[in-house]
């Protein structure tokens, strides 16, 4: 699709960790084969520090001229919130296809990230999603509002959270009370 | 070929109709009125269409067999399966059953499987045609 | 929602009931005259937690969550999870039941695809070819039916392999259904391609181009359909498919061009039921004897699940586009986390370029043509000078029925 030479995810992972240095903090890559043809493709999973982020999607453009992004994901570990951000290179070219995730740790009490829609407008739901599920600040972003939790919601609350903003206070079992 | 679907039509004005009528040709004022009728013999019901092979309809439940053991429970994805720990039995709430027949996979003593009965609809969700023991 | 923009211009909101998503979604439209100015997206009005859901049940009851997320991907969404899964546990999956994945995965393709083929004949009001596609659609759940036990909740997903066998004496009745379907794809292909009425009122429609399809991260046959040549079957062959010889369907197949309109993506989608029903063929000639799970001990399973730690990423090609799964498990019986990414979520951002300039009467079209199923909305809104009147879905249908009678003089 693009003329830039296709890379093999040890170069990708090479060329990170020649860039950015101290800012990736793990990196490691998944083979998996499938097939009577034994077809192979890969999973590349980096932890990079909050400050790099917008620098390390980026440099994704140097690989490709529009890295495909599937989504964010995210959860939390008590005294953090891990977000991981899922993106795919080289679509179109077969098999060759690699999925690189960023994981992102953001402390409990600075929950601030870069927004990444400048660069990948299709980022957009899934920063908006972000925001209101796991309660992080995304700095930047071009529409704040609620994309999936309706605006009756109480605030201050995010269903993916496992603290006190959790929504474990809001769950009622229906049949148990029908039952009684 | 401007309209390529006309040929078609106008065919299938002469095929028999693709729908089986089922209970009968023209829906019933009361469905519990013409179901006792056919239960008399005065009225015909239309069979609904067969069902496959290993259709997964009604839990069939062997109370014999059962040894309590409860693994059903745990996979159930539901939660439509309650133990009895008196006499160490499960009973099964229809209303919540998805049909995934988990519990026929797990089960040591083979004492779950699924009948074709698939004719569930009540309005009580607590009835006694829906509830397994 | 914004301000009319002048004078002219009003509001149509359109939506939320929409029960073919994960989430319903709500249109506003910024009207002038006929043409569409402005969208404004708003999703999930039942938003269910299933993500959450899932964190209180082992991953055997997760699988039966997964596929109730969506009537029509009740097959990807399970298997999505247990690909990611059986990344996490290091689970090796018998040869046999990665093709048995295929002949599943290609079969809800097919249902999906004709589904929507009808629903799109439905919104340009052309009904006749709705019930053709029925019935095209009911020989497809039949033999979903006969290999699944069930027709729409299949249940065939286990961690590990897949849940019933093809044995060979069930190969006759699927030949029949199959040569059945290939028999009528024919006749199908012949009027979505050939009739006038469909090129008129696809042909220049919702438009997305290669870049924005690009930009907007749009994923399946939306993005096929722009020339965008995306597909996880070949880009990350999963299953079995790197076996196979398959080619990403673009609309230049057929028409030697790309427009990236609504009439590609029919196209787009009718070529890729052709493919589905070849390889089902394929893979069922080409399936090596075997285990069909790699682990038939559901106790075991459970207790071998209940031990790993780690993260993985399931990916798929749904009939929609790329499906994908995200778990993380951390040494407990149930997900630590979960995310789903059905594939209209990346397709809802696409919209907006698509509408751009278009008429209130293809919204139905245009809407439909990313297949979320759009001939569920509700009723339709229009806010006029404040004042708020309601458009009946048969008002809308009404509409567009109209502008094809007008096409066609």
């Amino acid at each position: 699709m693009t003329a830039l030479k296709i890379l093999t995810p040890d170069e990708i992972v090479q060329s990170y960790k020649g860039e950015f240095k101290n800012n990736i903090l793990d990196a490691r890559v998944e083979k998996y084969v499938n097939g009577l043809k034994k077809n192979e493709f890969f999973h590349i999973w980096i932890r990079i520090e909050r400050s790099a982020y917008k620098d390390v999607v980026k440099h994704l453009f140097t690989f490709e001229k529009y890295p495909h992004f599937a989504v964010s994901s995210g959860y939390d570990l008590g005294d953090t919130v891990e977000l991981v951000h899922h993106f795919s290179l080289y679509c179109g070219a077969k098999s060759r296809d690699i999925s690189v995730s960023f994981t992102v740790s953001l402390p409990k009490n600075d929950l601030t990230i870069d927004t990444i829609t400048d660069l990948i407008p299709g980022a957009l739901i899934s920063e908006q999603e972000k925001q209101e599920m796991l309660g992080i600040k995304v700095i930047g972003i071009p529409k704040d509002d609620r994309v999936f939790i309706s605006e009756d919601f109480p605030e201050c609350t995010y269903p993916w959270r496992r603290d006190e903003t959790g929504p474990d206070k809001m769950v009622r079992n229906l049949h148990d009370e029908v039952k009684e | 070929m401007k309209f390529t679907m006309l040929p078609r039509t106008f065919a299938q004005m002469f095929k028999k109709p693709f729908t089986n009528k089922f209970p009968a040709k023209y829906a019933p004022a009361s469905v519990t009125g013409f179901l006792k009728a056919v239960g008399e013999g005065k009225a015909k019901m239309i069979p609904p269409v067969e069902t496959p092979p290993n259709f997964r309809g009604k839990i069939q439940y062997d109370k014999e067999s059962c040894i309590g053991c409860k693994l059903c429970i745990k996979v159930c994805p539901t939660g439509a399966i309650e133990f009895k720990p008196e006499d160490k039995k499960i009973k099964i709430y229809l209303a919540r059953c998805c049909f995934c027949s988990q519990c026929n996979d797990i089960c040591p003593k083979d004492s779950l499987s699924m009948s074709n009965e698939f004719l569930l609809a009540d309005t009580d969700k607590y009835s006694k045609d829906l509830i397994v023991e | 929602m914004s301000k009319g923009k002048t004078k002219t211009s009003y509001q149509i909101p359109i939506g939320p009931i929409h029960p073919a998503l994960k989430e319903p979604v709500q249109f506003n439209f910024e009207i002038e005259g006929e043409k569409i100015v402005d969208v404004d997206i708003k999703l999930g009005q039942v938003h269910r937690s299933i993500e959450w859901a899932a964190t209180k049940r082992n991953p055997v009851q997760v699988l039966y969550l997964a596929e109730r997320i969506c009537g029509i991907c009740s097959y990807c969404h399970p298997m999505a999870f247990t690909l990611a899964t059986e990344r996490v546990a290091k689970i090796e999956v018998p040869e046999r039941a990665q093709y048995l994945r295929i002949i599943h995965q290609e079969l809800e393709r097919i249902c999906s695809h004709v589904l929507w083929a009808g629903v799109a004949a439905h919104e340009i009001g052309f009904d006749t070819v709705l019930f053709l596609t029925w019935q095209i659609r009911e020989t497809a759940l039949d033999l979903t039916e006969y290999l699944c036990g069930n027709r729409i909740t299949k249940g065939i997903t286990m961690i590990g392999g897949v849940r019933r066998d093809i044995t060979s004496d069930m190969l006759p009745y699927i030949n029949e259904k199959l040569n059945l379907i290939k028999g009528s794809w024919e006749k199908l292909r012949k009027i979505f391609l050939e009739d006038k009425t469909f090129q008129l009122r696809s042909q220049g429609c919702g438009v997305l181009t290669k870049e924005d399809a690009l930009k907007l991260c749009a994923v399946g046959p939306l993005a096929r359909a722009s020339g965008v040549k995306k597909d996880v079957r070949i880009d990350q062959p999963y299953f079995s498919f790197g076996d196979f010889d398959i080619e990403y369907m673009t609309p230049d197949i057929v028409t030697g061009e790309v427009n990236g309109d609504v009439y590609d993506r029919i196209i787009v989608r009718l070529l890729e039921v052709k493919q589905s029903v070849e390889l089902i063929g394929e893979s069922i000639d080409r399936m090596p004897e075997g285990e069909i799970v790699s682990e038939p001990k559901l106790v075991k399973l459970l207790n071998q699940l209940k031990k790993i730690e780690g993260e993985g990423i399931g990916r798929m090609e749904a009939p929609r586009g790329e499906v994908f799964h995200y778990v993380k498990y951390m040494n407990a019986e149930s997900p630590y986390s979960w995310k789903v990414r059905a594939p209209t979520y990346s397709n809802v951002l696409p919209w907006i370029p698509m509408f751009m300039g278009e008429q209130i009467a293809d919204i139905p079209i245009v809407a439909a043509s990313t297949d979320p199923c759009m001939s569920c909305t509700n009723r339709v809104g229009i806010v006029k000078n404040g004042r708020q009147s309601y458009m009946t879905s048969e008002q809308l249908h009404h509409l567009s029925v109209k502008k094809t009678k007008e096409l066609m003089k």
